[in-house]
């Protein structure tokens, strides 16, 4: 394979100019700029207001409630469900988009996929509660096939769609096709050629994805479960329409404090988003040597 | 292992599990939606008549699909040069990037639109009113993390350097080098960036209502909160439009020039 | 605005009105408090106060409603916010206000929450998409009345509204109020609750819903006042309608959705605790879900939205039309022609301008003779209480 672009000590190529590294990071001001005015003022915005109390003044007692209840319980939840969303969308999501577009499927099957998955990745809200709702609620579809034509009833068999099982199910409607479209141009990047090498080497299909075909998906499955899990503990609507908000998550209370009728500190819904920037900052931070350990494999 | 020609079992299991999972929410709300509304019995197409003849939705998803395209623009344009130029140049730049490409999450649409609005409220009534202004400002950063982490990927699983300089010694400048050799490579990244940041416009709520933006999510929500069988129509005809205008961004993907490593396969 | 420059308006207007003369003002001795201001101006001054005349007014009774009226038409439009068409029938409302006096409704955001409509003033401050007026709850009103955004109008009727339901200081006035009611849906549900009590039976496992979270809903905090009224707490201590929750949610029957128009009608959410005029639409709407409203027997408990202008709106003379609308007995009769009862609905029942089908399609009066409403204290007590037990003994 040709030398990775992590061999860094690699000669400049002849008939360009000597390598500037100074001035190489000029290329991406566009981008940092427009960061900068639209994202990261916003933000610092929000993180000062985290620290400040309704006299104006500063204060540490905004960030110091959120160790109490009920935002203690709020972060478990919306980590729980993050995690459990983000490992299982993306497994179920590999698996599906691995069929989609492995050798001997259809092509049409490919294109719908990831239409449908664009689509699905965004279906959130009211209309996605509803649906499920419809589906596996007390009366929904599914819930009356199960009592009628098998005679089971999951209500009374302790399952019940308005419990945190019932958000992360209804979450995987989204996580599941976001990992699909993210994961696919790394699985297209698996080229055949490869698994056929395996085969000729003599390698059964499940040598291949330990030593070949997972290692080089990993980087690029990592940093996907991570969108997935910051896509989930993002989310709201979907479970404020499901649980009316009785299952605390870090969105909805911030909600409550920013635009519901009742709960009126604005600073602590500010220093809630704090909270939840620390906890997306600790996973970047875990995310960097699991991708430097994971592109090892790439060398 | 011969090439196969036909499915694997394997992959049948699991897209026929992907099918019923996804299809079967959507077949109750479409139940839903074809009952009449003063017998609460199917079946009738009176729901799906009120929202198309409905001058506000056409308004709306008009208004809706021109600011993602909009965004979708601004979005690509920004992040293809300076992913690639991460890859190429300066990788030690990447978590960064990759980090502030996360921040979007972690400030909650709530937060980022009172900011937005707070900070530029000065700012000129052409720009600050108008939604193809303020409001594809900032759905581009809600856009932020897909078409980063996308872009990415499809720019991990290309030999970037290889191409570059493959590009460069046949002549090529920095612009064509990007545009007619790295683009066509990545574009099933960026396709599925794009596919995203549609469906995210199309569906976000929070900054347009507060930024009182009349967008197409503003009245799927307002038919959801007022209206029982309409509301079970419009999540399909939203469900629908939204495909059909991927499955359009798909086939003018297709169009454009296929990709130098093709051959190989 | 202070007294002292009201005073100063009514006297220029006088001053307008009567066509006196300076001269003639000063023999006739009313040189007086803020009179000697204005006639010890120079003239360029006082052309220049008397333009602020165009000020919009604060006192209705005072000012010319053809004044209004053309100053409004002149405007050419109103902005309002949060009024969804099927909530106390804002849909006909509105389009009866646009029809009568030609001018066109921008209804933004009609599902805006009343905190979302007091950020709205802030954040549109001095654009044109700001809204008008608000019809905000209670508590909010007080927020928004404290924090300057709205401003000091006395619409005509102002003294004819009772006064637990109207601010002394002008900032806002209560438009229509409604109580707490069980909407059933007859078709799933066979036997109708006809108490707090009758809803822990278990024939309702899984069936009863609130309209929003305590946390975040005022509504849903006085379905939760109405069960504690019901369960020996009262206004002042509302623990006990939590506690009810709680038990409703151990015995199984509390179904922790966000019901909508969809799960009611598609019987998903069989019993809904929401406001009467809300559960009374509902009926309408949805004939097939035969939606029974029931008020329960063992707690009345009542609450008004509040009317009020944007101290900074676009439109502020067509924005005092509104009000003036809406306290007219044409306003206050739609109002009530949405199952609500509004602000003037005493006073126009004894003056008999009622019509007999509107008072027949509520609830008996004597349903209501027992209404108990919170002070705005009361609330903020019940809210505190709220954010700390409610995700204690409800959430999890």
């Amino acid at each position: 394979m040709t030398p990775s672009k992590h061999d860094l000590s690699r000669p400049a190529p002849a008939g360009r100019e000597r390598r500037r590294p100074s001035f190489a990071w000029l290329g991406v001001l566009p981008f940092l700029a427009y960061a900068t005015a639209f994202l990261l003022l916003p933000a610092a915005n929000v993180l000062i207001g985290a620290f400040r109390s309704p006299n104006g003044g500063w204060t540490l007692d905004n960030v110091a409630t959120l160790f109490e209840e009920p935002y203690r319980t709020a972060f478990k939840n919306s980590i729980e469900v993050s995690l459990v969303t983000a490992l299982l969308g993306g497994l179920l999501g590999l698996m599906i988009a691995y069929s989609a577009l492995r050798e001997g499927t259809p092509k049409w099957i490919r294109g719908s996929l990831t239409t449908f998955s664009g689509v699905a990745a965004n279906f959130a809200g009211i209309p996605l509660a509803f649906a499920f709702i419809a589906t596996l609620g007390v009366l929904g579809v599914v819930t009356t096939f199960m009592t009628e034509t098998l005679g089971i009833n999951p209500y009374d068999h302790g399952f019940s769609l308005f419990t945190k099982t019932g958000i992360e199910i209804v979450y995987l409607y989204f996580q599941i096709p976001l990992m699909i479209l993210v994961i696919a141009p790394a699985i297209d990047g698996l080229r055949r050629e490869w698994r056929e090498a395996a085969s000729g080497l003599g390698a059964s299909a499940f040598q291949f994805w330990r030593h070949i075909g997972v290692p080089i998906l990993m980087p690029s499955l990592l940093s996907a479960m991570v969108l997935l899990f910051g896509n989930a503990f993002a989310a709201y609507a979907t479970a404020y329409g499901l649980t009316g908000g009785s299952i605390g998550l870090v969105p909805i209370v911030i909600g409550f404090f920013l635009s519901g009728d009742v709960l009126d500190n604005p600073h602590l819904g500010q220093a809630l988003s704090f909270g939840m920037f620390v906890v997306l900052g600790l996973m970047m931070l875990a995310y960097i040597p699991l991708q430097k350990l994971s592109s090892r494999w790439m060398r | 292992m011969k090439p196969r020609r036909r499915i694997a079992p394997g992959a049948v299991v699991w897209l026929l599990v992907g099918v019923a999972y996804f299809f079967i929410p959507l077949a109750a709300t479409l139940l839903f939606s074809l009952r009449d509304d003063q017998t609460g019995k199917c079946c009738t197409l009176a729901n799906f008549s009120y929202i198309l003849h409905d001058p506000t939705f056409w308004k709306t998803i008009r208004l809706s699909f021109v600011v993602a395209l909009e965004t979708i623009a601004i979005t690509l344009a920004l992040l293809v040069p300076t992913v690639y130029w991460v890859h190429l140049k300066v990788p030690r730049l990447r978590p960064l990037i990759g980090f502030l490409a996360l921040v979007p999450f972690v400030v909650a649409p709530i937060i980022l639109v009172v900011g937005l609005l707070d900070i530029y409220r000065g700012s000129p009534e052409w720009f600050y009113a108008s939604p193809y202004g303020f409001l594809a400002t900032a759905y581009v950063i809600l856009a932020f993390p897909f078409m980063y982490f996308s872009l990415d990927t499809g720019f991990r699983s290309i030999d970037v350097h290889t191409l570059t300089e493959a590009s460069q010694s046949l002549g090529a400048g920095w612009p064509t080098t990007l545009w007619r050799v790295i683009l066509p490579n990545i574009k099933a990244a960026a396709l599925a960036g794009s596919f995203l940041t549609l469906a995210i416009v199309m569906g976000e709520y929070t900054i347009a209502s507060l930024a009182q933006f009349n967008t197409f999510s503003v009245f799927v929500q307002y038919i959801n909160q007022n209206k029982a069988y309409p509301a079970g129509a419009v999540t399909i005809i939203a469900f629908a439009i939204t495909w059909a205008a991927m499955l359009a961004l798909l086939a003018v993907g297709r169009g454009r020039t296929a990709p130098i490593t093709e051959g190989e396969k | 605005m202070e007294d002292f420059q009201e005073q100063e308006y009514e006297f220029l207007r006088r001053l307008e009105e009567e066509k006196l003369d300076r001269r003639r003002l000063l023999k006739r001795g009313l040189v007086a408090g803020a009179g000697l201001t204005v006639m010890s101006l120079s003239p360029a001054a006082l052309a220049a106060r008397q333009k602020a005349l165009a000020d919009p007014p604060t006192i209705g009774r005072l000012a010319k409603v053809s004044d209004i009226i053309k100053e409004a038409k002149k405007e050419g439009r109103l902005n309002v916010i949060a009024l969804p068409p099927d909530w106390a029938n804002y849909g006909e409302i509105i389009s009866t206000f646009s029809k009568k006096y030609g001018i066109p409704i921008t209804s933004d955001n009609p599902d805006a929450s009343s905190a979302q409509e007091n950020q709205a003033v802030r954040s549109l401050k001095g654009d044109s998409r700001a809204p008008d007026v608000l019809d905000v709850s209670a508590s909010q009103a007080q927020v928004g009345a404290n924090e300057g955004l709205y401003a000091k109008y006395y619409t005509t009727n102002f003294r004819k509204v009772p006064r637990a339901m109207k601010d002394g200081r002008g900032f806002w006035v209560g438009d229509y109020w409604g109580v707490v009611s069980f909407g059933i849906n007859r078709a799933v549900i066979s036997n109708p609750p006809k108490s707090w009590k009758d809803l822990l039976k278990p024939e309702y496992k899984n069936k009863v819903a609130l309209n929003g979270s305590p946390l975040s809903s005022g509504s849903a905090v006085a379905g939760v006042f109405s069960a504690s009224i019901a369960n020996g707490g009262g206004l002042s201590n509302i623990q006990p309608g939590i506690d009810f929750f709680a038990q409703l949610k151990s015995v199984g029957n509390f179904l922790p959705v966000q019901a909508t128009p969809q799960t009611i009608a598609s019987g998903q959410t069989p019993i809904t605790i929401d406001w009467d005029y809300l559960n009374i639409a509902y009926g309408k709407n949805f004939p097939a879900s035969k939606i029974q409203t029931v008020i329960p027997s063992d707690a009345v408990y009542g609450a008004h939205y509040c009317q009020a202008i944007n101290a900074t709106a676009p439109h502020p003379w067509a924005a005092r039309l509104w009000q003036e609308f809406l306290y007219s007995d044409q306003g206050q009769l739609l109002w009530l022609k949405g199952f609500s009862h509004p602000a003037l609905f005493t006073d126009m029942v004894a003056r008999k301008v009622v019509p007999n089908a509107l008072i027949k399609a509520l609830p008996s009066a004597a349903a209501y003779s027992k209404v108990k409403f919170a002070s705005v204290t009361q609330n903020s007590k019940a809210r505190a209480t709220i954010t700390t037990e409610w995700p204690k003994k409800v959430g999890s």
